[in-house]
């Protein structure tokens, strides 16, 4: 049987876990780029690869990333924006909630719906966290804000291929031996 | 090679019921950070190991920007030298008149009881990032509990207050500008003594000073120093400069708005006043005290 003659969600079932090495190293190379040095509107607008990339693994790999990763990984991100505690840890076990539920469904398109319900997703994250900021007395953000879910958005097409690809070597590998 | 069988059948509790845990948990954390202040140790040790990430990740922007300085065309730093040397010559001259003023201040406190509001003890911290939350205006600088910094001590450059130091890890410490909601400072003016309560607007490069009667004596241009009645911020540095007096008789209270002197986006460095006292300040007499509806100004309000 060929990869292509099973449904997407079978296909995805049926691919090479990906270690916990490569989920950890993807997590952390997203937190760096969250936290490299951005500032005024930039930081407004920063797409937040660390959910993004938190979603993708709660749709690939719903066994090994869940909302317990997602809270520990929004309190860092807390702490690195020395921010409220909590606040992103909310926001991502939302998001990744979110995941959990549509992924049967994000799975049955092609890579452009996925990415409209992955912007869903971010949005919703990024809702939840304005919203609580404006609930605690802070003004509402700028519209840079909301280019926050559109640029992580339209990373996940290229996520998607570079996160499968050390899967898809291996598989090819496997099935040439 | 071995592998686990898929796992089809779920197992653990539903979706729902883990979310529904996990954001009572992150309920319950913004709680116990917000209200009572209670995480600053999990904050810490959770900083602890998310230092080193930020440090990584800050390493290229901060080798760019050395580098440019190293590349600094010789031009611009002489003519930055020169423009130092006039300020050096112009200050050296209030420098000398403030020795004696000194001096004899020193003399007449010897007569009274009482201390010295003005403090001049300070450590010289460097901007390390203008901060990273959104919705707050912070700056990190490169000081923190090692140096001796505490929360509350103010922050000032050459031109004025900065603002405040709110927070306040091993090696850096996070200072809350004045302009930024609920900060607020004790100031006076220096044309005629007024005093007043600036409170920082939310909005960059403003704040307000509200409260003021309609009838008080308060024009465009006037300075606005600290007046050290806090225990907070010592006496007589520059605050602000008013911009706007908006007087309107259906109001019990004229709207003021005034534009800080310190220009944060100018400087690398800042001074942190180190040299604080305890807030046991003898009262003014009564006709100069505060209405009792302001509320108490100074205190290190940690925002969210």
């Amino acid at each position: 049987m060929r990869p292509a003659d099973l449904t997407p969600v079978a296909r995805d079932v049926m691919r090479v876990p990906a270690g916990p090495g490569l989920i950890l190293a993807s997590l952390v190379a997203a937190y760096l780029f969250n936290a490299l040095p951005w500032a005024g509107w930039a930081l407004l607008a920063r797409p937040d690869l660390v959910l993004l990339v938190l979603v993708f693994w709660a749709i690939h790999q719903p066994a090994s990333v869940g909302q317990g990763l997602a809270f520990a990984f929004g309190l860092a991100m807390d702490v690195g924006d020395s921010m409220l505690l909590g606040q992103h840890a909310l926001a991502y076990a939302i998001a990744v909630y979110g995941a959990q539920v549509l992924r049967v469904r994000v799975l049955s398109f092609p890579i452009l719906e996925q990415t409209l319900h992955v912007l869903g997703l971010l949005a919703g994250a990024s809702a939840v966290v304005v919203l609580l900021n404006v609930l605690l007395g802070a003004s509402l953000p700028g519209p840079a804000a909301a280019a926050s879910p559109l640029l992580a958005a339209i990373a996940w097409g290229p996520l998607t291929w570079l996160l499968n690809l050390p899967g898809l070597r291996r598989m090819r590998r496997e099935a040439g031996a | 090679m071995h592998r686990e069988p898929p796992p089809f059948f779920h197992r653990g509790p539903s979706p729902l019921a883990r979310l529904t845990f996990f954001a009572l948990l992150a309920i319950a954390t913004m709680i116990a950070d917000h209200r009572f202040g209670a995480l600053e140790t999990v904050r810490q040790s959770l900083s602890v190991l998310v230092h080193p990430l930020q440090q990584v990740a800050a390493a290229p922007g901060s080798a760019l920007s050395r580098l440019a300085d190293y590349f600094a065309s010789q031009d611009r730093l002489l003519r930055e030298n020169a423009e130092l040397r006039a300020k050096l010559l112009e200050y050296a001259a209030e420098a000398q008149q403030a020795k004696l003023l000194r001096a004899e201040q020193d003399h007449l406190l010897a007569m009274t009881p009482g201390r010295s509001r003005f403090a001049a003890e300070g450590v010289l911290a460097e901007i390390v990032s203008t901060g990273r939350n959104p919705f707050v205006r912070k700056l990190v600088l490169d000081k923190g509990l090692a140096q001796g910094i505490k929360a509350g001590m103010p922050v000032i450059d050459d031109e004025g207050v900065v603002g405040q130091v709110t927070a306040v890890g091993t090696f850096t410490s996070e200072a809350t500008l004045l302009t930024e909601k609920d900060q607020s400072v004790p100031v006076m003016l220096t044309r005629n003594g007024l005093r007043a309560i600036a409170v920082g607007s939310g909005k960059d490069g403003s704040i307000d000073v509200p409260f003021m009667p309609v009838s008080a004596d308060i024009q465009n241009g006037d300075l606005f120093v600290t007046s050290g009645i806090d225990g907070t911020y010592p006496a007589g540095l520059v605050v602000a400069r008013v911009t706007a007096v908006e007087k309107n008789a259906a109001y019990v209270f004229a709207k003021i708005t005034a534009r800080p002197a310190a220009g944060v986006d100018n400087h690398r460095f800042v001074r942190i006043l180190t040299a604080m006292r305890p807030a046991a300040t003898p009262l003014p007499p009564a006709e100069e005290r505060r209405p009792a509806r302001e509320r108490p100004a100074g205190k290190a309000r940690r925002a969210p």
